[in-house]
C-alpha cells in the first residue's frame, strides 16, 4: 500500500505543479513507482510540464463518469520505464465535476498499485482544494519567501489543522534567491519555518533553468548539476526517510575583477 | 378510395394508407381487410407487408396500434412502415450530413467545437483545443490541438491537411498521437483508418486507393 501526498499552497504561482513533477520524477529516479494526479480540473498544467500533453486520451473526469477505466486514463512516462505515471485532469469542465468521495476513491485505488501518489492541488481553498486533500495521507505545503505566499500558506496550514490528515504536513520553500535572503530583503528560511510552525522538508533555489526545462517538458531534477534539481532530489530522499542536510544557500560569487569594476562604477 | 388498399408487386405485399382518411377509419378498414385475407388464404407461412403511409408520419403510438392489429393474425406481420415525408428535424440533419461546413473560429485550450457533417477548417486550434465532427475534416488553418473526424464511430472518414503540428488525430474510435506517429510534412497529408482498424497517414495523391468514395465525391 503506497502513500498519498497532496502538494498544495493556497496561493497560485508558487510552484505546486513544478514541485509535483520534480518530486515525482526524483522518486521515480530512486526506483519508486509514482503516480502523479492532476486535480487542477479546467486549468491542467502538470501534463505540459512533464511533456505528456499530446498523449492525453482520457482524464480523471472520464474515469469518474465511467467513460474510461482508471488504467486507460493513466499515461506512462516512457523516460522512466514503468515507474512514473500521470492521471491528467479534465480540461473542458471545472472543479465541481468531481466530489471529495470520488477523488478519494481514485486515490485509494491508485495507492494499491503505486509507492507514491502525488496529488497536484489547484490554487485556492474551494472545491478543488477539498477534493485534493480528501484522499491524501500527508500534505506538502509549497511557499516562496514572499509575504503573500507565506500568508496563504498559513491559511492552508490552518485548514489542514482543522481537518488533520493521517500524517504531519511538511513545508517546501521554493524560489529562494540567495542574495535577497543575505541582504535581508526576503524572509529567510528559519523565519518562514518558524512562522508557519511546519517542519521543513526542503528548499529549492530559484533558477532560470527551471523555467527553461519546464518549457521543454523535462523536469529540472534530470539536470544533475542544477542546484534547483538537487533541492528536489534532496526532498525526495527525505521523503524516503534519509537524513540529508539542508543545502547551503550560496551567494552568487563575485570575482575579484568584478568587485574592482564595481568600485569604479560607483564613483 | 378506400382507407387501406392492398397492392402486390414483385417485392411482396404493400398496404397503402389513404392520407385523407382518419386513423380510426384506417384501423377499422385494415382489420376488415386482414380478416378477409385470413379467411381467403390458407397460407401457413408468414406474410410481411410494407405499409406505405404516404404523406402521413405515424406517431410511435399509432405504429403500436398497427402492430397490435397485425398481432391478432397468426401469419401476418409488418415488414416496415414507409412514409413519403420526413420531419424538418430529420431534414436538417440530412442536409447537415451532406454539406461541407465552414469553420473559422479560434479553438483555444479546453474548448471543443462540435459540428455535424464535413468541415472545412480555416481557423486556429491551439494546444488543448478540439474540433469534433461526424464527417470528414479538411484543414487549411493551423492545427496545434486535436482533430476528431467520424465522431463517435465512423471509421470511413478522413482528415486531410497539414497535420504535423497537431497533438492527436482521431477518426472514429482510433487515435493517433502525432508526436509518436510522425505524419509527413506538407498540407497534403491524409489520415485514415485502414483495413486493420489502425489510423494511418497517406498522401492526397493516393486518396483514390485510400478512400474511393470520398475521392469520387470530391469529383476526382
Amino acid at each position: 500500500m503506497g502513500k498519498s501526498i497532496v502538494i498544495t499552497s493556497g496561493k497560485g504561482g508558487v510552484g505546486k505543479t513544478t514541485s509535483s513533477a520534480n518530486i515525482g520524477t526524483a522518486l521515480a529516479l530512486m526506483g519508486k513507482r509514482v503516480c502523479l494526479v492532476d486535480l487542477d480540473i479546467g486549468l491542467r498544467n502538470l501534463d505540459v510540464v512533464l511533456g505528456l500533453d499530446n498523449r492525453i486520451i482520457f482524464d480523471i473526469v472520464d474515469v469518474v463518469e465511467g467513460r474510461a477505466k482508471l488504467a486507460q486514463a493513466l499515461i506512462k512516462d516512457k523516460r522512466f520505464d514503468d515507474l512514473l505515471y500521470l492521471l491528467p485532469a479534465a480540461q473542458n469542465t471545472d472543479k465541481t465535476a468531481l466530489t471529495e468521495d470520488q477523488a478519494k476513491a481514485i486515490v485509494d485505488e491508485l495507492k494499491k498499485e503505486f509507492d507514491y501518489v502525488l496529488i497536484d492541488c489547484p490554487a485556492g481553498i474551494e472545491q478543488g482544494f477539498l477534493n485534493a486533500i480528501a484522499g491524501a495521507d500527508a500534505a506538502i505545503i509549497v511557499t516562496t519567501p514572499e509575504i503573500s505566499a507565506v500568508r496563504d500558506a498559513d491559511r492552508v496550514v490552518g485548514l489542514l489543522e482543522k481537518n488533520p490528515l493521517k500524517e504531519e504536513s511538511h513545508l517546501i520553500i521554493n524560489r529562494i534567491r540567495g542574495h535577497m535572503m543575505a541582504d535581508g530583503e526576503a524572509m529567510d528560511v528559519d523565519e518562514i519555518t518558524h512562522h508557519l510552525g511546519v517542519p521543513l522538508l526542503g528548499i529549492v533555489l530559484d533558477d532560470d533553468e527551471v523555467i527553461a526545462t519546464s518549457n521543454r517538458g523535462e523536469p529540472i531534477v534530470l539536470e544533475s548539476e542544477n542546484p534547483a534539481g538537487r533541492g528536489y532530489r534532496d526532498i525526495a530522499r527525505r521523503l524516503e526517510g534519509e537524513t540529508v542536510p539542508l543545502m547551503k544557500i550560496q551567494q552568487p560569487k563575485t570575482s575579484f575583477w568584478s568587485k574592482i569594476s564595481h568600485w569604479f562604477s560607483r564613483g | 378510395m378506400q382507407a387501406v388498399v392492398l397492392r402486390g408487386n414483385q417485392d411482396g405485399y404493400q398496404l397503402v394508407l389513404d392520407q385523407a382518411a382518419s386513423f380510426k377509419e384506417i384501423k377499422e378498414t385494415l382489420r376488415e381487410l386482414l380478416d378477409n385475407l385470413a379467411a381467403d388464404s390458407n397460407a401457413t407461412n408468414q406474410i410481411s407487408f410494407d405499409v406505405l403511409s404516404n404523406q402521413r408520419l405515424l406517431t410511435a403510438e399509432q405504429n403500436q396500434q398497427l402492430e397490435q392489429i397485425f398481432s391478432e393474425f397468426d401469419h401476418f406481420q409488418i415488414h416496415k412502415v414507409i412514409p413519403d415525408v420526413i420531419t424538418i428535424e430529420d431534414a436538417i440533419h440530412l442536409k447537415e450530413q451532406d454539406n461541407v461546413h465552414l469553420a473559422t473560429q479560434t479553438i483555444r485550450n479546453g474548448q471543443t467545437l462540435e459540428m455535424k457533417g464535413d468541415v472545412l477548417y480555416l481557423g486556429l486550434i491551439n494546444e488543448g483545443g478540439r474540433l469534433l465532427t461526424t464527417g470528414n475534416i479538411y484543414v487549411m488553418g493551423t492545427v496545434l490541438g486535436i482533430l476528431q473526424a467520424g465522431y463517435p464511430s465512423g471509421e470511413d472518414k478522413v482528415v486531410i491537411g497539414d497535420l504535423q503540428h497537431a497533438q492527436q488525430i482521431r477518426i472514429g474510435e482510433q487515435i493517433s498521437i502525432v508526436e509518436t506517429d510522425q505524419p509527413s510534412k506538407g498540407s497534403q497529408t491524409v489520415a485514415y483508418v485502414n483495413d486493420l482498424h489502425v489510423l494511418e497517414y497517406g498522401q492526397l495523391s493516393d486518396l483514390k486507393t485510400i478512400n474511393p468514395k470520398i475521392y469520387h465525391r470530391m469529383g476526382g
